[in-house]
């Protein structure tokens, strides 16, 4: 059964008034329980306004969304309860730490959920091996870490309420590459370890390819394609239409199939491409 | 949050939209004395004959203008009901028993209640309706530069007003932000006694205070890279300049003034209020 489903969503900003916009029209899809599923788009497309739909932070102007076949706005009072169901991570969440120590913001999640002290610990130690911070850091100032190790900080925050949806607004933008892969792995392993289901928005196409099962393609507000990894990424003529692309490397298998080599298109990682393109010349590498 | 329009600035076209801010000040200023000068019944009627036409030739929706006056209707409502009530001159007009209303009660609470309307809608329209915050910060300052001979720092005030102004929205919506993420951990600020939602603030403002701080010093860095020195001989990319429609505009409303001053001396006697 489907985790998340969003049924004829629309969402308005300023309604009735002369700068009404129309963030989401009519909106359709279904989230498959236990996978990664990507959310692309070009700015203004409307993925943050999505995102703040599936935990209850924004109310659906129309339609309805669904957590686990049950409308999240049924019990608009339990919309909370919702919430730690559905751990959002936003944008650039290490603007929003605001304790002495990181334990202690590490622990607002949890402790607004009410949990125990002892459970309360357990949870912050997980969380952040999850994130690959050392417990060392616990009793440091959020403040006094470097952005890539506070915005590792923020997402153990959310992940320490273990929430069942893990909805993730471009984790990794602005860092260097190893702050990258540290917190896309860590959310792999998240999922792996506890089967939660993970929604996450990226501008890296690369990334995309490397971590999620499905892809979701919005545009100006609508769903264009809407599809697994390789159903998506085949259409790399209609993501460049929309101002997307695909991966540089599969791009060049698409590249160097036009120019009529036989070449396998869905390829998204350069191990592959290598293997691919040795295949050609008759031999492993 | 996002329905707070700051400084209630409304875009349209209109003359009163066009005029030079510095003038617009000036009108202001002079239109407020007008309102208090109006002392009998037809200069109270022209009063709001200018109003009217202020509105009109604003090109801003009723609606709006309307709205703006909404806050303080219970003000007035109030003073308007003390005046009624305990003026005891002139004509006794209704007797409750409890309280006498005299005619002269009732005209004193109407002409406070349309100088107050017209003291709003007159400033509000002429003011923050059709300028934008930076351009009235500009005529602000262009009309206080000659105190730069004494000393004060005037283009430094202006500066600190303009950058003050330019962050309100930004830092709203920073607010807006930090409110959601703090919410998606489950932070309540809706609930609670008084004291637990002072407390729930605080997981918002020190990041608020985090970000100012931050937006500060950025802005200090991007200023200075672009060689910003303060106001020493420094030039403008938009020089305001004094139209024709500018003079006449002011000309009307000083013009206005002197015929409400006429109308108190030479028309009172005349009339019954």
């Amino acid at each position: 059964m489907a985790k998340i489903k969003l049924q004829d969503v629309s969402f308005f900003y300023g309604k009735g008034t002369a700068y009404c916009k129309e963030a989401l029209k009519k909106v359709n899809i279904e989230i498959k329980e236990g996978s990664i599923t990507g959310l692309i788009g070009h700015t203004g497309s409307g993925k943050s306004t999505m995102l703040q739909l599936l935990n209850g932070l924004a109310t659906p102007s129309e339609g309805k969304v669904y957590l686990d076949g049950v409308d999240i706005w049924e019990k608009p009072k339990e919309i909370g309860k919702v919430r730690f169901r559905v751990g959002l991570v936003m944008q650039y969440p290490e603007y929003q730490l605001f304790e002495e120590t990181v334990e202690k913001d590490i622990a607002f999640g949890p402790k607004n959920m009410g949990l125990n002290e002892a459970e309360i610990a357990e949870r912050i130690n997980e969380a952040i091996d999850f994130v690959g911070l050392s417990s060392d850091v616990l009793q440091k100032n959020p403040f006094d870490l470097s952005g890539g190790q506070k915005r590792r900080v923020a997402i153990a925050g959310v992940i320490a309420m273990r929430p069942e949806v893990l909805v993730l607004d471009e984790p990794a933008a602005g860092l260097d590459p190893q702050g990258r892969d540290v917190i896309l792995d860590g959310i792999f392993k998240y999922r792996e370890k506890t089967g939660a289901t993970v929604i996450i928005v990226s501008h890296s196409m690369e990334d995309m390819a490397r971590l999620c099962d499905d892809i979701i393609v919005l545009s100006h507000g609508e769903v264009v394609l809407n599809g697994t990894r390789d159903e998506v990424f085949a259409e790399s003529e209609m993501l460049e239409r929309i101002g997307l692309a695909v991966p540089q490397i599969t791009l060049l298998m698409h590249e160097l199939n036009a120019r009529g080599i036989k070449i396998n298109n869905g390829i998204y990682t350069e191990e592959a491409a290598v293997d691919e393109i040795a295949g050609l010349f008759g031999g492993a590498r | 949050m996002k329905s707070v329009s700051l400084g209630q600035y409304y875009a349209v076209k209109s003359p009163i939209h066009s005029l030079d801010p510095r003038i617009k000040i000036v009108l202001a200023i002079l239109y407020i004395v007008i309102v208090f000068l109006c002392s009998n019944l037809l200069s109270m009627a022209l009063l709001l004959v200018s109003a009217i036409v202020i509105v009109a030739l604003s090109n801003i929706p009723l609606k709006i203008v309307i709205k703006s006056v909404k806050p303080i209707l219970f003000i007035i409502a109030f003073t308007a009901i003390i005046n009624i009530f305990w003026t005891t001159e002139g004509n006794l007009w209704l007797d409750l028993g409890f309280a006498k209303v005299y005619d002269k009660g009732v005209i004193n609470a109407l002409f406070l209640m349309v100088r107050i309307f017209v003291l709003i809608i007159g400033s509000s329209i002429l003011l923050t309706y059709t300028t934008t915050p930076i351009a009235l910060t500009d005529g602000i300052e262009r009309l206080l530069s000659p105190l730069k001979r004494i000393g004060l720092p005037v283009h430094d005030f202006a500066m600190i007003m303009t950058i003050a102004l330019r962050f309100i929205p930004t830092l709203m919506e920073e607010a807006e932000k930090i409110m959601n993420a703090q919410k998606a951990r489950g932070a309540d600020f809706t609930n609670g006694s008084l004291i637990q939602r002072a407390k729930a603030l605080i997981p918002i403002l020190i990041p608020l205070f985090s970000s100012s701080i931050r937006h500060a010093l950025d802005l200090a860095t991007a200023m200075e890279c672009r060689c910003y020195r303060g106001g020493e001989g420094r030039t403008r990319m938009k020089i305001l300049k004094c139209r024709a429609s500018d003079i006449f505009a002011l000309l009307l409303v000083i013009g206005f003034g002197a015929a409400v001053v006429c109308i108190n001396i030479f028309a009172s006697p005349f009339l019954p209020f």
